[in-house]
C-alpha cells in the first residue's frame, strides 16, 4: 500500500492512528467488550447481582435452561416467528419494489409512503397495532365483514393468532426497508433483458417470474439472512403488545432472557444469551458465505 | 393499444393505493382516534365526529410530555454529533492509516456487530450503575456515542475517497488531522448524513436500553413514557396516548421527508458493504 511521500516511521506517525481510535476504543471497550466478556463469565457462574457473590458452576446454567420447558417453548416460538416472517419478508417487499420501479407519475410519493413504517418508533408502531388488533378494532371488523372470522376477536389475546399478529407488525415495519434493497437490485438488471423478452412475446407476469425473480436472488438472500438475524432478536413488538402471552404463546428467546434479567437471574439470562449468540453467528456465517463475491450484483 | 396501457395504469394505481392503506392506514387510524372528542368512543366509528385537538393539548398538560420530549432531544442531541465525530475518526484510521494491529481492531469491531444486545445488557446495566450513569443523559446516550456499525460504515466511505486528493494536501504541508478534517470529511458528507439519520432514528425510538437504564420517570424518553402510559391501556387515556404517539412520530417523519434520499442511499450502501 502506498503512503504519502513524506511517510516516516516517526513516533507521531505511530501514535496518530491510536489517537484517532482512542475515543471509540474507550467507549467500545467499556460498554461493549467488557459487558460481552462478563456475560460469558456469568453464564458459567451462579452470580447474585445484588449480593455481588458468585460461584463457579460450570455448565449448570446451560443444563438448567435446556431442561426448562419455558426455554424450549421460547425457542420454538422464535423459530415459528421467523418462519412466519421470512416468506412474507422475501416476497411482499419484492412486489412493492417492482411496483415503485414503474415509470409512472407520483411513484416517488409511493416510495415515501411505503417507507413510513420504517422510521416510526417501534413503541408507536406497537401501540397502533395493539389498537388495530383489539376486539373492537378495524382488523377484527374487517375480518368479520370478509367472513374470515365469525365474531369480533382480539388477535393478541388468542393463543392461535397472537404470534402471527405480532409477526405481522414486524413485517409491516420492515416492508419499506427491504423494498429499498430489492429496488437497488432491480435497477441493476439490464433493460435489454426485458426488451428481448418482450420481443419473444413474454408478458409482464411471465417476465416477473422468468427474469425478475431469478435476477433478484442476491437481494433475496440478503433479505432472508437479515430477517433471520433480526428475527432471532425480536423483542419490542412482543414486549409492548402481548408481553409474551397469552400463556407463553409469544414468549420468544429474547422475552425469556428479558424475564430472567428482570428476575435478576442474570446467570441464566447470560447462558440463554449465549444460545442466542450462537444462533446469530450461524446466521451471520451463512450470510457471509452467501453474499461474498455478490457485491457487484447488488450495486445499482 | 392506448386504452390498454391506460387501463393497466389505472389498475397499477389502485393496487399501489391499496398498499398505502396498509402502510399508512395505522397512522391515520391513530390520528383519527387522537382527534376524537371526549363524547365519542375510541372504537366508535372510524372518523372523528367533531375533530378536536383537546387530546393533543391534554398530552402536554396532563402528562410530562415536554419533559420527555426534552429528555429525548438531549439524548439524541448527544448521540448524533458524537457518533459522527468518533466513528469517523476511528473509521478514518482504519481506512487510511497503516499501523500494527489494524486488521485485528477492524475484525474485532466487525465481529461485535453480530452480538445481540440482550446477551450483554445485564453486565452493561451493572457497569452503567457503577459508573453513575443510571438515570443520566450520558448513560442513555453512551451506547450510541460511538458504534461498531458507525465505524465500519465510515471506514467503507473513507476507502472510496481518492488518495490523490489527500496526497496533494500532504504536499501542501497539511498533517493527518487536517487532511482528515478538511479533505476527507467533506467528501464523505452523504455518508455522514446517513449515519446521522440512522443514529437519530435509532436513539429517538430506542426502547430496551432506556427501559432498563431509567428508573426515575423524570428521565423517561418519549418511547419509555409512551410504553408506561399504555400499561393501563384499556383505560380512558387511549386518545391521549394516540395523540402522544402521533407527536412522538412527527420529528422522525419530518427528518425522513427532508432527507429521504440519504435514508435510501445510506441503507443500500450499508446493505452492499455490511
Amino acid at each position: 500500500m502506498s503512503r504519502h511521500p513524506f511517510s516516516k516511521k516517526s513516533l507521531t506517525e505511530a501514535i496518530t492512528p491510536w489517537l484517532f481510535l482512542l475515543p471509540s476504543i474507550v467507549i467500545l471497550v467499556t460498554f461493549l467488550a467488557i459487558p460481552i466478556i462478563e456475560a460469558f463469565q456469568w453464564s458459567f457462574l451462579d452470580y447474585k447481582i445484588i449480593a455481588d457473590t458468585s460461584e463457579f458452576v460450570g455448565f449448570a446454567n446451560f443444563k438448567e435452561i435446556f431442561s426448562d420447558e419455558m426455554f424450549w417453548m421460547a425457542f420454538v416460538n422464535t423459530i415459528l416467528y421467523v418462519a412466519i416472517v421470512l416468506p412474507l419478508n422475501i416476497f411482499l417487499p419484492m412486489i412493492l419494489a417492482v411496483l415503485v420501479n414503474q415509470k409512472i407519475r407520483a411513484v416517488g410519493a409511493f416510495r415515501v409512503l411505503y417507507y413510513l413504517p420504517v422510521v416510526t418508533p417501534i413503541v408507536v408502531a406497537a401501540l397502533m397495532w395493539k389498537m388495530l388488533y383489539s376486539q373492537d378494532g378495524t382488523v377484527s371488523n374487517f375480518f368479520v365483514k370478509l367472513g374470515i372470522i365469525d365474531s369480533p376477536m382480539n388477535f393478541l389475546t388468542n393463543t392461535t393468532t397472537a404470534l402471527i399478529a405480532v409477526a405481522f407488525i414486524t413485517v409491516w415495519k420492515g416492508l419499506g426497508y427491504y423494498m429499498i434493497m430489492y429496488l437497488a437490485n432491480l435497477q441493476s438488471i439490464p433493460k435489454q433483458v426485458y426488451e428481448s423478452a418482450s420481443i419473444d412475446g413474454a408478458n409482464g407476469i411471465q417476465q416477473f417470474f422468468k427474469i425478475t425473480v431469478p435476477m433478484m436472488v442476491p437481494s433475496m438472500t440478503l433479505v432472508s439472512v437479515l430477517t433471520i438475524i433480526n428475527g432471532l432478536k425480536v423483542f419490542e413488538e412482543i414486549a409492548l403488545t402481548t408481553n409474551g402471552g397469552p400463556a407463553g404463546a409469544t414468549t420468544t428467546l429474547v422475552m425469556y432472557i428479558y424475564d430472567k434479567f428482570m428476575n435478576l437471574d442474570v446467570s441464566i439470562a447470560s447462558a440463554a444469551g449465549l444460545v442466542l449468540l450462537l444462533l446469530a453467528i450461524i446466521g451471520s456465517l451463512i450470510q457471509m458465505k452467501l453474499t461474498s463475491g455478490r457485491e457487484d450484483d447488488l450495486k445499482a | 393499444m392506448k386504452t390498454k396501457t391506460q387501463t393497466k395504469k389505472i389498475i397499477l394505481y389502485i393496487v399501489m393505493l391499496a398498499i398505502c392503506v396498509v402502510t399508512v392506514g395505522p397512522f391515520l387510524y391513530t390520528l383519527f382516534i387522537a382527534l376524537k372528542p371526549a363524547t365519542q368512543g375510541i372504537y366508535d366509528g372510524l372518523l372523528p365526529a367533531n375533530p378536536t385537538f383537546a387530546n393533543f393539548v391534554d398530552a402536554f398538560y396532563k402528562t410530562d410530555f415536554l419533559r420527555y420530549l426534552l429528555n429525548t432531544v438531549i439524548v439524541t442531541g448527544i448521540a448524533v454529533p458524537f457518533n459522527l465525530l468518533f466513528s469517523s475518526m476511528a473509521g478514518y484510521a482504519l481506512a487510511r492509516m497503516n499501523f500494527k494491529g489494524r486488521s485485528i481492531v477492524l475484525t474485532l469491531i466487525i465481529s461485535t456487530m453480530t452480538v445481540p444486545f440482550q446477551l450483554y445488557m445485564a453486565p452493561l446495566f451493572q457497569i452503567a450503575g457503577e459508573l453513575g450513569l443510571r438515570n443520566s443523559y450520558v448513560g442513555l446516550a453512551v451506547l450510541q456515542v460511538s458504534t461498531a456499525f458507525g465505524i465500519y460504515f465510515m471506514r467503507q466511505a473513507f476507502l472510496t475517497v481518492p488518495k490523490e486528493l489527500e496526497e496533494s494536501a500532504y504536499l501542501d504541508g497539511a498533517n493527518r488531522f487536517q487532511v482528515w478534517w478538511k479533505v476527507a470529511m467533506p467528501l464523505v458528507k452523504p455518508t455522514l448524513i446517513s449515519l446521522a439519520i440512522y443514529t437519530f432514528t435509532f436513539t429517538w425510538g430506542d426502547y430496551l436500553w432506556p427501559l432498563i437504564n431509567t428508573t426515575e420517570s423524570s428521565m423517561y424518553t418519549l418511547s419509555i413514557a409512551l410504553a408506561q402510559m399504555s400499561q393501563n391501556f384499556d383505560g380512558g387515556n387511549l386518545k391521549l396516548i394516540s395523540a402522544a404517539s402521533i407527536l412522538t412520530t412527527i420529528p422522525s417523519l419530518l427528518i425522513f421527508i427532508w432527507l429521504q434520499k440519504y435514508f435510501i442511499s445510506g441503507q443500500t450502501d450499508g446493505a452492499v458493504k455490511g
